[in-house]
């Protein structure tokens, strides 16, 4: 079964969304504003629907008597094989002004482990939720992240972790995930394209195998100001706008999945059970496939008047265990 | 300083009878440009700063610098360029810098030896903009200095430290006691010539009863004489009136005493307006903003010597306070009320009174219960449509009298224009203004100005706060914070903000959490449904509070150092700066605009830890170390000299390489 997580709009979800300390991971923003997303549509259900005894969906937890498995019965929604946590009413409004007045930024986490061949799939699926959720028919610009690419602007040599066996090319695949993306882009549901941590080697060795050029690399800096003169010549170059980020190049991993659906007594929100094979949730093993995260900011005022993530999991026993 | 329109100006005891005209027609001239303006929607972000000069003459042979008071012929030279400039004849400053940039403008001020500079286009909020602010700070500086002789410049000190000494510390010299001023420390040359000013300032004076007086406590150093009285007080003056102001107590003992206009009005401000989408974001801004007014002031102290001596105090605001406080004894509560309508607890240069947004978080205990207003006015906007808090706050700013009235102008009245209106809301010194479109110009929305910063001696440091204040705002309206306390404790802030080296060690009443409690969608959606605005039986002032109910508003807030409002607390507030960081986060910044804006976030996190010092902790370090200062707490003329030289250095080398000033721009000597 698959797993649809969302924040909502973090931007009006307080404190714990916003703020992180110089100490914490930089994921925490969407851990943080899942986990008190997760909590007030459980509070919301707990006041509004006392009686919602016969949960219809199927998150029937082992142990029925469990209240948090009665609640997670009508604070979450399954629909085509897919259970919504939390439960998304698309109906609702997106934003405030017509779409001419927003930049809509979308930037999608490939995550490590899973199969390039996928990608496609994940994508249009991904692209879907936030089209659906903002009421907007396209995007302004997509960052793609891939798993495994680590910028140093110290060295400029971005440094790739060790390719997980089962997977033959990481290069070729990135160029055939950047097809999918060229052929939404035809399609106008993409206005520009970007990639996040590449170099400038990565970067002129991807270029040619390109029909739609990125318009923006994003990269994360540490201390702000090194950046690579390389980059910023070659950038410069190709008409290539370098953006800064502040995100996680691990930014779900698969333990804080469990750790945030698990039972409740163990702090998570009562869906999974807390070991595969356990009884007091749902049963199986849990592979996150992809984040996204997207924000609509008013162009001329500097707004930012949505940001939230969607992320997808995969769970059940057909999901394998990772190596 | 608004438009200056030539006229007729009253004297005081016939502009008296006018005020309740002007009043009445600034009323009815509100009531129609806000009927035609209140519905304008979706403007842009657009900003300005305004940044104000000393003009500085030096002297390297006789060692002195002194004041000049060139402004005139400065401000027509500037002007001739600027014509020239629009004819597309390009001359100075078109360097290739500024390409696509418009020329910048430069204003008159109160006093004639002051310049304000403002860019010559809006900024927006397009970041490549903000990457323009300083370099074309340094531009504006550029163009002033070369419209001026070869020993003048413009610096941004908020106060010239020997203004109104015995010395010749103006030039042209001009002897003291003018029959606008009367002042026995600075002639009435000082003020800009046109009579809009000394009308101004005699105006005040008169309505008044006695000259302005300003006590602004000395600074005890070692050899510093006790009781302090101040030495250049001339008790034997028989030459006005006023000259018996002294020798019925207007000097007090320990303090530095002043009594003209141009002891506050000659202060330079570093201020910034921000156009709002609509009046509502416009309202909400400047109750949000209200709060950050102290704060800030603490954080840009710039002002320890008043007339030659160092004084106890960082910051100019209470000065020029007093320099254009027109109540009368009555009005002050020091006379039984008899003839005027009622007591005023605070000059028409003040930290602002009231909150205007119809915002569901705004309780009915944050507003001021003894705020005075007019309450006919509010029943003459009401009746006009406008509603109940917007009717109250230009209630209290009419309780003021027009100062400067045109005879020209009280002929008709004119609802399409908004001179009447801006005669009382301009003289309405507040540290926050909401600005209503002016009613000829269809293309400028709503705005609010942020007026309490002093200026700072670097363009840097000056392109710094203006860009962190425009980053709050959106931070603001992104994570729609709110920083509402109840206004008095603002008022108290400000008083605090005064103290000697109070950006360390005075704590400041600010609110705990920022944040709105989480509503999730469906509950969201319910009360933005029905947001209809009541103001019936709860504490918010606009809608019924959000369940669960509100504890006491005392709980909302506590006493923080500036540290902890700028940078944040593990367990309580979480920062301005924090807070700014998390909206960049947010948004599409590229690399090169991150390092500055980095760079400003930096300096503005250090002056807040104590890192980097303020400008007027390094003005105070620099006169102690000096080695003819006394530590008597004067601040000689070869001392104002040499700090008049180091300021301009500073202003040239930022600092860089541990150059003079590192202290407050660098934190470290290399």
């Amino acid at each position: 079964m698959k797993l649809i997580l969302s924040t909502s709009n973090i931007m009006k979800g307080g404190r714990p969304s916003v703020i992180r300390q110089p100490q914490q991971k930089s994921n925490v923003e969407l851990i943080t504003s899942l986990r008190s997303n997760f909590l007030a549509s459980q509070q919301i259900d707990h006041n509004g629907a006392d009686s919602h005894a016969n949960g219809t969906n199927g998150t029937n937890g082992a142990n029925g008597t469990n209240s948090d498995a009665n609640g997670s019965s009508s604070w979450t929604l399954e629909r085509d094989g897919a259970l919504y946590i939390p439960a998304i009413d698309f109906a609702q409004p997106g934003l405030a002004e017509d779409r001419d007045q927003y930049d809509i930024t979308v930037k999608l986490f490939y995550l490590p482990g899973i199969p390039a061949s996928r990608r496609c799939a994940h994508t249009r699926e991904a692209i879907d939720l936030v089209l659906k959720e903002l009421h907007v028919k396209s995007i302004d610009l997509l960052i793609v992240s891939f798993p495994g690419i680590l910028f140093d602007a110290d060295d400029d040599s971005e440094e790739e972790e060790p390719e997980p066996s089962g997977e033959p090319d990481h290069f070729d695949s990135m160029v055939q995930t950047w097809r999918v993306l060229e052929s939404l882009h035809e399609q106008g549901m993409i206005a520009q394209l970007g990639v996040a941590e590449f170099g400038s080697e990565r970067l002129a060795r991807f270029l040619p195998h390109t029909k739609v050029k990125p318009s923006v690399d994003q990269i994360n800096l540490k201390d702000c100001c090194v950046v690579p003169k390389s980059l910023i010549l070659y950038a410069k170059q190709e008409q290539i706008q370098l953006l800064t980020h502040n995100d996680c190049n691990d930014i779900l991993p698969v333990g804080t999945t469990r750790e945030l659906l698990g039972p409740a007594d163990k702090g998570g929100a009562g869906i999974l059970a807390s070991a595969p094979e356990a009884h007091d949730g749902i049963q199986g093993h849990v592979e996150p496939q992809w984040v996204v995260k997207y924000t609509a900011v008013v162009k001329d005022r500097g707004v930012v008047e949505n940001k939230g993530y969607f992320a997808l999991a995969d769970v059940g026993t057909c999901v394998k265990p990772r190596p | 300083m608004g438009l200056l329109a030539l006229g007729t100006a009253l004297e005081w005891s016939e502009a008296k009878k006018k005020a309740g005209q002007v009043r009445q027609w600034g009323i009815e001239q509100l009531l129609a440009n806000w009927r035609r303006a209140k519905g304008k929607e979706r403007d842009a972000l657009l900003w300005g700063d305004e940044v104000e000069y000393l003009v500085v003459a030096l002297d390297d042979a006789a060692k002195k610098a002194r004041l000049s008071l060139a402004q005139a012929e400065i401000l027509k030279s500037l002007a001739q360029d600027e014509a020239l400039w629009k004819a597309g004849s390009c001359s100075n400053g078109g360097n290739g810098d500024h390409d696509g940039e418009e020329p910048p403008h430069f204003h008159p001020e109160f006093g004639r030896f002051m310049l304000e500079a403002t860019p010559g286009q809006p900024w927006g909020i397009g970041f490549k903009d903000l990457l323009k602010v300083e370099s074309n700070m340094k531009w504006r500086r550029e163009v002033a200095k070369a419209h001026m002789a070869p020993n003048e410049s413009p610096i941004t000190l908020t106060t010239f430290p020997r203004l109104g000494t015995k010395d010749d510390y103006i030039q042209p010299y001009y002897p003291p006691s003018g029959p606008a001023l009367r002042s026995q420390f600075v002639p009435d040359e000082i003020a800009n010539p046109h009579i809009r000013f000394p009308t101004l300032a005699a105006n005040i004076r008169s309505r008044r009863g006695r000259k302005v007086e300003l006590n602004v406590p000395v600074f005890k150093d070692r050899n510093t004489p006790s009781p302090f009285k101040d030495p250049t007080v001339n008790y034997d003056l028989h030459q006005w009136p006023e000259d018996a102001d002294v020798r019925n107590g207007a000097a007090k003992d320990d303090h530095v005493y002043m009594d003209a206009m141009a002891f506050g009005m000659g202060s330079c401000c570093l201020q910034i307006t921000f156009q709002a989408k609509n009046m509502t974001e416009g309202r909400k801004l400047y109750d949000q903003l209200s709060p950050l007014g102290p704060i800030l002031l603490a954080l840009t102290a710039a002002t320890p010597i008043y007339k030659g001596f160092l004084v106890d105090t960082d910051v100019r605001w209470n000065q020029i306070s007093g320099a254009v406080d027109d109540r009368t004894p009555e009005e002050l509560g020091e006379a039984p009320l008899k003839n005027d309508r009622w007591r005023i607890p605070k000059s028409r240069y003040a930290s602002n009174s009231t909150y205007i947004s119809q915002d569901p978080r705004l309780r009915k205990e944050y507003l001021d219960p003894d705020l005075v207003i007019d309450e006919n006015i509010k029943k003459r906007l009401i009746e006009g449509g406008m509603d109940d808090l917007l009717a109250t706050h230009f209630a209290h700013l009419f309780i003021r009298d027009p100062l400067v009235i045109f005879s020209e102008d009280l002929e008709e009245l004119d609802l399409n224009k908004g001179d009447h209106f801006e005669n009382l809301q301009s003289t309405n010194w507040q540290h926050m203004r909401f600005k209503p479109p002016p009613s000829d110009k269809d293309d400028i929305g709503w705005r609010v100005e942020f007026r309490s910063m002093e200026i700072q001696m670097t363009d840097f440091e000056n392109a710094a706060f203006c860009i962190f204040i425009v980053l709050v705002t959106r931070a603001i309206l992104s994570f729609d914070l709110n920083f509402y306390i109840p206004i008095q404790r603002t008022t108290e802030n400000m008083e605090t903000a005064h103290a000697r080296n109070a950006v360390l060690d005075q704590k400041f009443y600010f609110r705990k959490d920022p944040f709105v409690r989480r509503a999730p969608r469906h509950a969201a959606q319910h009360s933005s449904n029905n947001s209809a605005f009541s103001s019936t039986t709860s504490s918010a002032v606009n809608t019924p509070p959000p369940s669960p109910p509100l504890g006491p508003v005392e709980t909302e807030y506590e006493l923080m150092t500036i540290a902890e409002i700028i940078n944040g607390c593990s367990d309580g507030f979480p920062g301005l700066i924090p807070l700014v960081e998390s909206y960049l986060n947010s948004v599409n910044v590229d690399v090169e605009t991150r390092c500055f804006l980095a760079s400003y976030l930096d300096l503005i996190r250090k002056r807040a830890d104590g890192t980097l010092w303020t400008g007027a902790k390094w003005i105070r370090e620099f006169v102690a170390k000096h080695p003819s200062y006394q530590h008597d707490s004067v601040v000689s003329e070869e001392i104002t000299y040499d700090l008049i030289k180091a300021v301009e250095e500073v202003t040239a080398q930022e600092g860089k390489n541990g150059s003079v000033g590192w202290e407050f721009l660098r934190g470290k000597k290399n």
